[in-house]
């Protein structure tokens, strides 16, 4: 079955499908007449279009390389090799637009020029940022298909519900977010059945990232039910489920939204963290966490290696930055009081 | 409504961070205090700072095995032999503790015995586990207990297994006291005979001429009763006492075990008085000949005190050995390329500043491990040779030790008898050859002739680290050149072994063996067809009777000719079976501090602190030329905060304007 | 109040037995005892040698039978030694918690005067360029992984500047804080970005409320504003904040200690995850989850001390 998800097209069916899910969402969303406000005021919020525009362009190059072409010889080839697969490999390291390999000894004259320089294994370095996008947009989309639903489902029904549903909940998410996340994080990852892989890592920040969404989505939901058209609503005889579905999750999705984006930004700064614990991306994968750990032992050689890491680290930050700016953006469009 | 709290007042807040900075300010030097300045008689007290990158396991020598530990053991405890510091090709072992080579005697009946005689003389540290406190001479009884020790199950040696075959009388020792419950102590052990009080004889069951390097290890050095059965870990008086099996130490070695702080550091003291063993006075080599002979026959240690840090990451490493507070890279890790990156020179920078470069072959061979019980590789030699050929192990070498590792071309490492200099493995780096054998195994291109389907294969590697993966990456990469498909399956030390001991895997990345003792015995037993686990480290269940006749023949020879061309044909086998794709022997670069310049580097002992010399007076010019504090970044500061006050006036005016 | 303490700290108890039956379960049922002595004693050992130190700690009994022994000896604070070590795990508790605090409180104390000092700023001359810059600036340090902070500051800073130690740790009175220094500028940094911006939306908020207007036309200083009655009343919000970080405050930095080679608490836990060292790891968890549920007593408690208007049913 695992060959079956691996095949090119089925690949690239995930990819387009992931979009079209999203793009739809969105579409559902510009119904609701809040979110058309907000999409007022940000369109003249020149901070946040700068950010969303960074983001997509993000999106853009991880969508590039998670499409997958048809290849004879089994090697995998993505769209973007298509416009980067021509620059070679070298040996092992070298500096950025260097004419050598960076050895006292024996430097060997490089294949091509490399912008960013080439790692241990001499692969470019400014190649490997690009395809690491795929691998942090599949984690922080995974994590994120993982832990909202949870998260969200969780907070509404208990803060909906309270009493017994609400102490069950809050139970469960207090004993979870007492347990070191390291050792839940490790635990999870290394004791997989599925083996160390993108999936898994998801899976386990996803677990143990649901909570705060949980009691901030809880937190609203108690504040939405004491209004008075919910209640109306059930003089009128709506049953439970009409009410959290109509007028309950349209009305708190745009905090889901916003822990979306900041959420997101976090999930892609744990992963340097999980490589630091060597629970980070399968070997053969490449990731901005990988880069930055890597950097551990490139700083301390001589000549120093500083390009691995200074390019990962740029990469993440812009995203990262921008992530967070989109979402102070979207705070601000959504709730201008709050500046 | 008041505030619960008050903000401390500013003022005094300031002034105690100000005075806190101020004590802060005196200086980057991490390392502690040294014990004290001069010696009793009066010359300076020399103190080395070395570093070490884990917390040791055990310091009890009939229970560590592990080569952290057996680091801070090694200047703590003496062995009854050890191997001479300078004598590398061959290595020899020489008298320590005992007053000569042991004495082999072949009795009428055919029994093997080792006549043995300690020096007289040889005091246990002071330790209140002695009357009087007072150190007592160390004996041949101390040698008995401490080999009883190794049969008690309670000390879990990890050596018995090994030694119960050669020594008379282990495992029914053993096997008597796992019976009762607890060993005794009163009953003789048959392997050793108390003759007076400083001579013993020993007694083997079998031939076993290794038996010298077993005596240079510390698992058979003496140890005092009275300290094992003192410090037993239990509460006494209310305090938990030392556990002999854990840290607390009650040597017989240059140094006494002064303040062990977990996670921080080790502080070795000199014992005074020590005399067992003085410096070499022959075997030099000659580039440092005529220095080394201004120490011969002079008294050791040199070194009065030696703090070893435990440094876990890189990055501290190379920090402090630039800024001069590290002796010099005692740090047996792959991390060697925390200072140096260069093949067979120092870089400039390095140069200038005095440093030296030692060059520490281990006598060790890493390789991939073929699981022979495999469908797919098991049955499939040319597969194997194939996969060999395809390996560039001098490239893997390069990239990952700046090629100081020399490429393992056979099984046997350099150093040890059987060693061929000129042998060249014959399936060693060749794509030609790689292609053409994956053809000739059924798989031409790398797809199977029959059905087409691209061949897979599983590759475990061990999964911590940053260099971990790239050296997983070097191997997918190096096999997927022949168009085979390979996964790399990634896992824990612990699953890593697991997998091992079960035969769960096709391929083992990074399994590798570091000589216990260097003879060629203690590298083919990991073929040998009756050592699969769990019994024994034949993890790719390597099974050839005739390789098995030639071990049992050759395990217990000396080294004559014969031995010799046996060794060459076992080898000449496994080169053909290769159940093994061989890779490197460890090998790497030690940056030494120009004050510190090594003696000896035998890869045998571990570190030879009682070795060591420094030069303390250039280590403290060194220092303070590499450790100038630029003043810049004060103004900077200054001016930040200046600008930011400014700025804020500046804007409050403007808006109550 | 002293009823709801009360029913809080019983409510408590089954989230401490939750949380030690899912790391029970984690630690044994997902790695077999032999693979513990294995770490434990080293590759060299024979299968033999692992079985006895199987037995030897009552590994080979039925989980039910182990889970009831730890239960027994965590309630009464025994706990088991060290695997690794032969330790009293509570020796090294107390003896990590030292270094531990003395990095976290200090970078605390210090993040918090530095991030409630730029807030504070930003608020002062808001809506100016300097506080977008600073805004700017915040987000910046926010999004980027704490462990970049840490290599460049030891690898480049240290190396360069040479005014602290760059690495260690040692006991001497006050000449320890030569070994802080670094440390706890790394940790302030690290969480400068995102308290800034915290604190400022908090002190935002209540510039904004009418008191503050009423005060300002019946002719308060500015300054004066800020710094007593605007930052008294965002004191609520900074005390739920304070407390609720206290956990982490007591169980370190792992990063920070291990880079720094600070013998604290940090690391404590992901080395016994590392070397399989169970009881530690028992232990820590343990420890962790009674200081993580306290610290949400805490924070109920002074949350509702600080506003009456709360009412804790």
């Amino acid at each position: 079955m695992l060959h079956l998800v691996e095949s090119w097209w089925a690949q690239n069916a995930l990819v387009i499908g992931g979009f079209t899910l999203v793009f739809l969402l969105l579409r559902a969303g510009a119904r609701n007449e809040r979110w058309q406000r907000a999409w007022d005021r940000l369109k003249v919020d020149r901070a946040g279009l700068i950010a969303l525009g960074v983001v997509c362009l993000y999106l853009f190059i991880g969508a590039l390389e998670a499409l997958q072409l048809p290849s004879s010889s089994g090697a995998s080839r993505s769209v973007l090799d298509l416009f980067v697969g021509h620059i070679p490999v070298e040996k092992t390291y070298s500096a950025p637009l260097a004419k050598t390999l960076l050895s006292e000894s024996k430097p060997d004259p490089l294949r091509g020029t490399h912008l960013l320089g080439t790692d241990a294994l001499g692969k470019d370095v400014f190649v490997q940022t690009l395809k690491a996008c795929r691998t942090a947009l599949v984690i922080g989309g995974l994590t994120s298909a993982i832990y909202i639903p949870l998260g969200a489902v969780l907070g509404i029904l208990a803060g909906y519900f309270r009493r017994r549903t609400d102490d069950l909940t809050t139970y469960v998410y207090s004993t979870l977010a007492s347990i070191p996340e390291i050792l839940l994080l490790a635990a999870i990852i290394t004791t997989s059945p599925w083996g160390k892989g993108l999936g898994t890592m998801s899976f386990a920040l996803g677990i143990t990232g649901w909570v705060g969404l949980c009691r901030l989505i809880r937190g609203e939901t108690m504040r939405q039910a004491e209004r008075p058209y919910i209640a109306a609503a059930r003089a009128i005889g709506q049953s439970h489920a009409r009410i959290v579905t109509r007028h309950l999750l349209p009305n708190v999705m745009h905090l889901v939204l916003i822990n979306f984006v900041l959420g997101f930004s976090g999930v892609v700064l744990a992963e340097a963290i999980l490589s630091y614990l060597g629970v980070g991306s399968p070997v053969g994968t490449p990731s901005w966490g990988v880069m930055i750990d890597s950097g551990r032992s490139e700083l301390s050689r001589d000549p120093l290696v500083w390009w691995n890491l200074t390019s990962a680290t740029a990469a993440l930050f812009g995203l990262v930055l921008s992530l967070n700016l989109l979402g102070d953006s979207l705070r601000r469009a959504f709730d201008p009081r709050r500046g | 409504m008041t505030a619960p709290w008050r903000f401390p007042h500013p003022g005094r807040a300031l002034a105690m961070i100000a005075l806190a900075l101020a004590f802060a300010a005196c200086g980057n030097d991490p390392n502690q205090a040294p014990l004290r300045q001069t010696r009793e008689d009066g010359t300076p007290w020399t103190v080395r700072y070395a570093g070490t990158t884990e917390d040791p396991r055990s310091l009890d020598p009939q229970f560590m095995y592990d080569q952290i530990s057996r680091r801070v053991l090694e200047p703590i405890y003496d062995t009854l032999l050890e191997y001479h510091p300078m004598k590398l090709d061959p290595f020899e072992v020489v008298p320590c503790m005992l007053e000569t080579m042991p004495q082999k005697e072949v009795s009428a009946e055919g029994g093997i015995t080792y006549l043995c005689k300690l020096k007289p003389g040889i005091l246990f540290h002071d330790d209140i586990c002695f009357p009087g406190g007072k150190g007592r001479e160390v004996v041949a009884a101390d040698v008995e207990f401490a080999w009883k020790r190794l049969c008690d199950p309670k000390v879990e040696s990890p050596f018995h297994s090994n030694l119960a075959e050669y020594l008379a009388g282990f495992n029914e020792a053993r096997g008597t006291a796992e019976k009762a419950g607890t060993f005794d102590y009163a009953k003789p052990l048959p392997a050793i005979d108390v003759l007076d009080r400083f001579s013993f004889r020993i007694h083997l069951t079998k031939p076993f001429p290794q038996i010298i390097y077993w005596l240079a290890l510390h698992c058979t050095t003496p140890v005092a009763r009275e300290a094992v059965e003192y410090y037993d870990g239990k509460v006494h008086d209310g305090k938990v006492r030392g556990d002999f099996h854990k840290f607390q130490t009650v040597g017989h070695g240059p140094y006494r075990l002064r303040d062990y702080v977990p996670r921080q550091m080790v502080r070795l003291e000199r014992v005074p008085g020590y005399q067992t063993t003085v410096f070499p006075s022959d075997g030099f080599p000659p580039e440092k000949a005529e220095w080394l002979k201004t120490l011969a026959g002079k008294p050791l240690p040199f070194i009065d005190e030696v703090q070893m840090r435990i440094l876990r990451e890189n990055i501290p490493i190379f920090v402090l050995t630039r800024q001069g507070y590290l002796d010099g890279m005692g740090v047996n890790k792959d991390a060697f390329n925390a200072i140096l990156n260069v093949n067979k020179e120092l870089a400039p920078k390095y140069r200038e500043r005095g440093m030296f470069l030692d060059k520490d072959v281990d006598v060790s061979t890493f390789w991939l491990s073929f699981n022979l019980d495999d469908p797919v590789i098991g049955k499939n030699k040319k597969l194997r040779q194939a996969l060999s050929c395809a390996y560039d192990n001098a490239t893997y070498s390069e990239i990952f030790f700046s090629s100081v590792a020399p490429v393992a071309e056979q099984f046997i490492p350099p150093g040890i008898f059987g060693h061929q200099k000129d042998w060249q493995n014959p399936y060693g780096f060749n794509p030609a050859k790689a292609h053409q054998l994956l053809a000739e195994a059924g798989y031409p291109g790398g797809r199977d002739a029959k059905t087409g389907r691209q061949l897979e294969i599983t590759i475990e590697a061990a999964a911590s680290g940053s260099e971990d993966r790239q050296r997983a990456e070097f191997e997918q990469h190096a096999f997927e050149t022949l168009g085979i498909k390979v996964k790399i399956s990634e896992n824990s030390f612990a699953r890593l072994l697991e997998r091992e001991d079960q035969g769960a895997f096709q391929m083992a990345s990074g399994t590798g063996w570091g000589a216990d003792y260097p003879d060629p015995e203690n590298f083919f037993f990991l073929y040998y067809s009756k050592n699969v686990p769990p019994q024994g480290k034949n993890i790719s269940r390597y099974n050839n009777p005739e390789f098995d006749r030639l071990y049992e023949q050759m395990a217990t020879m000396e080294n004559t000719p014969e031995r010799l061309e046996i060794v060459k044909r076992m080898n000449a086998i496994i080169s053909e079976d290769v159940p093994a794709i061989l890779n490197f022997h460890k090998a790497f670069y030690t940056v030494v501090q120009p004050w510190a310049r090594r003696t000896q580097g035998n890869p045998m002992l571990e570190g030879g602190i009682k070795y060591g010399l420094v030069d303390a007076p250039l280590r403290e010019q060194k220092r303070r030329e590499w450790n100038r504090r630029p003043v810049w970044p004060l103004f900077v500061l200054i001016a930040l905060v200046a600008g930011g006050a400014y700025y804020a006036l500046r804007w409050n005016r403007r808006q109550n304007a | 109040m002293l009823s709801y303490i009360v029913r809080r700290c019983i409510y408590a108890i089954p989230v401490l037995l939750g949380v030690m039956l899912i790391t029970f379960l984690l630690f044994n049922v997902l790695q077999k005892p032999e693979t513990a002595a294995a770490i434990n004693l080293g590759p060299k050992a024979t299968k033999i040698a692992r079985e006895q130190w199987v037995k030897a700690r009552g590994l080979d009994q039925p989980l039910t039978v182990q889970f009831g022994r730890h239960l027994k000896k965590l309630a009464t604070l025994q706990f088991e030694p060290s695997w690794r070590t032969g330790r009293d795990i509570r020796e090294t508790f107390l003896q990590g918690a030292g270094p531990s605090l003395l990095i976290t409180v200090p970078g605390f104390f210090c993040g918090l005067i530095a991030s409630i000092g730029l807030a504070l700023y930003q608020v002062f001359v808001r809506n100016s360029l300097m506080d977008r810059s600073i805004t700017l600036l915040s987000v910046a340090l926010m999004s980027v992984p704490a462990m970049v902070f840490i290599i460049f500051g030891q690898a480049v800073i240290a190396l360069s500047l040479n005014y602290f130690p760059a690495f260690g740790y040692d006991w001497r009175g006050w000449e320890t804080a030569k070994f802080l220094v670094l440390p706890v500028m790394i940790m302030v940094v690290t969480n400068l970005g995102y308290d800034t911006r915290l604190y400022r939306a908090i002190f935002l908020e209540e510039i904004n409320q009418d008191y503050v207007r009423t005060a300002l036309a019946k002719g308060v200083s500015s300054a004066r504003m800020l710094s007593v009655h605007v930052f008294k009343n965002g004191l609520i919000a900074l005390i739920t904040l304070t407390v609720s970080r206290l956990p982490a405050l007591i169980m370190g930095s792992l990063l920070i200690e291990n880079f720094f080679g600070i013998p604290g608490l940090g690391n404590v836990l992901f080395m016994a995850i590392q070397t399989s060292d169970q009881p530690v790891v028992l232990a820590s968890v343990y420890l962790g989850s009674l200081l993580y549920v306290a610290s949400l007593i805490l924070t109920d408690i002074a949350y509702a001390l600080a506003d009456p208007r709360i009412r804790l049913s």
